[in-house]
């Protein structure tokens, strides 16, 4: 290096010359020199590597991920990768969705179809089931537990597995035996069962505090955790779904088969070999399954039969019980209903042994105690009637001949509606009839033929009356049997010349007359002779009047009180006055 | 070689540095917060032993305290061993340690019993005389250990397996 010399300067000439400086300096600054040149090479190779680090950098992660450091450097990006992601996934969400959605759609895909597949078995099962015997007795034990049918399906159709089963010493929680499903990741089970001990004493002296009170099971969403307690050793069941009430029984019951084996003593490597056999998961499985059916033939079809006959009989005797009664209601209702003056309204049930019949009844209508009788003797019925007025033309016939108040000689008759009236009345009750036939309710119309009674009916009913005491004075005499006495034929002349004039008097009285042949007898003689002389007496008076023109004339009969009671020989006529129209 | 499964029990007063220890030895499946909540965390290790069955020691970490509860008793029973842990920067952390063993023998009285004194690392501050220490090693196996560097850790195991398998 060569250094200028300043011209002019007096003290240059003392400066030594240029390589006797460059070695003053190298003797004063060597050492110094090459540790700044040293560093300069250094620098410039640091730049030059870091120029070239993200080049070298991939082939430096490859290398570092061969052999031991491979956790390492996993280890060392887990963080700042991890924070990376994080901050990616903040500022570039997009990038991030675009760049998962291939991975993320399929496996969503995937799960919704092994979902959909799960559902759709469980539908099926669950239709298929519907009408089968297994499906009747699942809707029993929906109806008998208050459990929704679905969930009842569910619980028989979800599959279920056995992850892990433990049998751990009670006291100190040491693992005895472990079995587990395949292909499940390794754990440490002395861990989780000293863990899940412990758990079970907190739980145990936290919430039981009485000493019987131990944490039987746990579910963590599909998880299920069982703890079938023994004297000395637990198992516990890690299970996935849901499982059946008997794999609870099982477990209980390869626990005690297990404490047996305590109990006996028996080799170490014995019981090791006995124990997984009994704990294996799939055996489990297998066995709950194979004890299923045997479950179910055990109980003896005979008290469902009993059920369903008893069932059948109540249903036959409530039937025919239904139909009698219905049967009894229909009559009585048919009964009513014929009844004049009654209109059924309604028949009502109160419980199955009384009857209230509702209906209206007009005060003129004969009450329906009858018809309601019908009904039997041991259904005890009640009337509710309501007043009304009805056109029943035998209710208004009724209705009339009260309120007209007709006497003997008048008929009262209604059909359709119409009133007809006919006989022989007194003048003031045929005005006061005429007034008041046309206002009685339900009459529509009024035939009214009723005649007025006149003096010379009167006369001819008291001559009438006359004839009739005469008639009981002419006697016939007998002097034996039907021989006539003396002057007895002119007897039976007058006898048939009172009939004709009392045939003219009893058609001007409007009356009809029949005549009675009366035979008689004297003291002497037994019954049965006398009653014989009666009876010739009476019809000889018969056949000598119908020789005079007088025609239907009867003979009294035997027991005839007039007759066994004269105490003479003879024979007479009695008159019978009759109604003439009716 | 089927390992045997023993029980041992994590014993000492709070802050002594028992998780540490348990920590530093396994691999812990647990988290830690089981010991605010249940009290308890359980981990195990297993401990091979030249020419003898390895032991599988299932330890017991309870949650720091000077006396036992009706609860912590319970967590005790069916243990085969203890490592009562003291600190040596604190003696009456090594007072605490020896009355939870007196408290623990009703219950446990076959025991093995292992006594660790902790913070080996922090060694100049520590309040337990060496004196004291050799008091002690007549009556109880003794290790000096640090959670933080590891020295003694796996010895103090590596004797408690050897005694249970004696």
């Amino acid at each position: 290096m060569q250094h200028a010399r300043p011209a002019g300067d007096g003290r240059a000439d003392e400066l030594p010359p240029p390589d006797d400086y460059d070695r003053l300096k190298d003797l004063l600054l060597g050492e110094e020199r090459e540790a700044l040149d040293a560093a300069q090479a250094r620098i410039a190779q640091l730049d030059r590597a870091q120029r070239e680090l993200p080049a070298r950098l991939p082939d430096a992660i490859e290398r570092a991920q061969q052999g031991a450091g491979a956790e390492r450097i996993a280890r060392a990006l887990a963080q700042p990768v991890t924070q990376a992601l994080g901050a990616a996934v903040r500022e570039n969400r997009q990038v991030i969705v675009d760049v998962l959605f291939p991975v993320i759609g399929p496996a969503i895909r995937k799960a919704i179809a092994e979902a959909l597949r799960g559902l759709v078995a469980d539908v099926n099962s669950a239709i298929e089931s519907s009408f089968t015997p297994r499906g009747l007795r699942w809707r029993i034990e929906a109806w008998r537990s208050g459990v929704p049918y679905a969930q009842i399906v569910i619980k028989h159709t979800l599959a279920y597995r056995i992850d892990h089963v433990f049998l751990i010493e009670r006291d100190s929680g040491i693992v005895l035996d472990r079995e587990s499903a395949p292909d499940l990741p390794e754990l440490d089970g002395d861990a989780i069962a000293g863990m899940l001990t412990a758990i079970g004493d907190f739980v145990s002296d936290s919430v039981g505090r009485d000493g019987d009170n131990t944490l039987d099971s746990a579910r963590v969403g599909e998880h299920l955790l069982w703890v079938v307690r023994g004297p000395r050793a637990n198992l516990a069941c890690f299970i996935h779904g849901v499982p059946p009430a008997g794999l609870h029984a099982l477990l209980e019951q390869r626990l005690e088969e297990i404490h047996a084996q305590f109990a006996d003593g028996a080799d170490a490597g014995a019981t090791d070999a006995v124990w997984r056999s009994l704990l294996r998961p799939e055996r489990l499985t297998r066995d709950v399954r194979d004890a299923a059916p045997a479950a179910r033939a055990r109980p003896s079809r005979w008290p469902v039969l009993s059920i369903l006959l008893v069932g059948l009989g109540l249903l036959a005797f409530f039937a025919v019980r239904s139909e009698r009664w219905n049967a009894r209601v229909d009559e009585l209702r048919t009964r009513l209903a014929a009844h004049p003056g009654f209109v059924l309204t309604g028949i009502e049930q109160r419980g199955r042994d009384a009857l209230t019949v509702h209906g209206l009844l007009d005060a003129d209508a004969e009450p329906p105690d009858a018809a309601l009788r019908g009904a039997g003797a041991e259904v005890p019925v009640k009337l509710d009637a309501v007043g009304y007025v009805s056109t029943d033309d035998a209710v208004v016939a009724r209705r009339a001949r009260r309120l007209l108040d007709a006497p003997a000689g008048v008929t009262i008759a209604v059909r359709d509606g119409v009133l007809s009236l006919d006989g022989r009345a007194a003048p003031a009750w045929i005005d006061a009839a005429r007034d008041r036939a046309g206002w009685i309710a339900g009459v529509r119309g009024v035939q009214f033929g009723v005649v007025a009674e006149t003096d010379e009916a009167a006369i001819a009913r008291d001559k009438l009356d006359a004839l009739a005491r005469t008639l009981q004075t002419r006697r016939v005499g007998f002097v034996r049997d039907v021989e006539l006495a003396p002057g007895a034929a002119n007897v039976v002349d007058d006898i048939a010349e009172d009939v004709r004039n009392a045939l003219s008097y009893a058609k001007t009285a409007g009356v009809g007359i029949a005549w009675i042949a009366v035979g008689t007898n004297d003291e002497p003689g037994s019954d049965e002779i006398n009653a014989r002389m009666r009876a010739d007496r009476a019809r000889w008076l018969a056949d000598a009047l119908v020789q005079r023109g007088v025609a239907n004339v009867r003979i009294a009969a035997d027991d005839d009180v007039e007759s066994a009671q004269a105490r003479q020989r003879g024979a007479f006529l009695r008159m019978v006055p009759r109604e003439a129209s009716r | 070689m089927n390992a045997v499964a023993r029980k041992l029990c994590m014993l000492g007063d709070f802050g002594v540095g028992k998780t540490s220890l348990v920590a530093r030895f396994v691999r812990s499946t647990f988290s830690e917060k089981y010991l605010t909540t249940v009290g308890v965390k359980v981990d195990s290790k297993e401990v091979a032993l030249p020419g003898r069955t390895p032991c599988k020691l299932v330890i017991w970490d309870i949650a720091g305290r000077s006396n036992l509860d009706a609860l912590n008793m319970t967590y005790l029973r069916g243990a085969s061993a203890l490592l009562l842990v003291a600190d040596g920067t604190r003696e009456r952390s090594l007072h605490a340690a020896l009355n939870l063993l007196m408290q623990s023998r009703t219950l446990l009285p076959d025991a093995v019993v292992v006594l660790a004194v902790n913070k080996l690392d922090l060694v100049e501050q520590w309040e337990v005389a060496p004196a004291s220490l050799a008091e002690l090693r007549r009556t109880l196996p003794v290790h000096e250990t640090s959670a933080r560097s590891g020295e003694g850790v796996e010895a103090a195991f590596a004797d408690i397996a050897a005694r249970l398998t004696a």
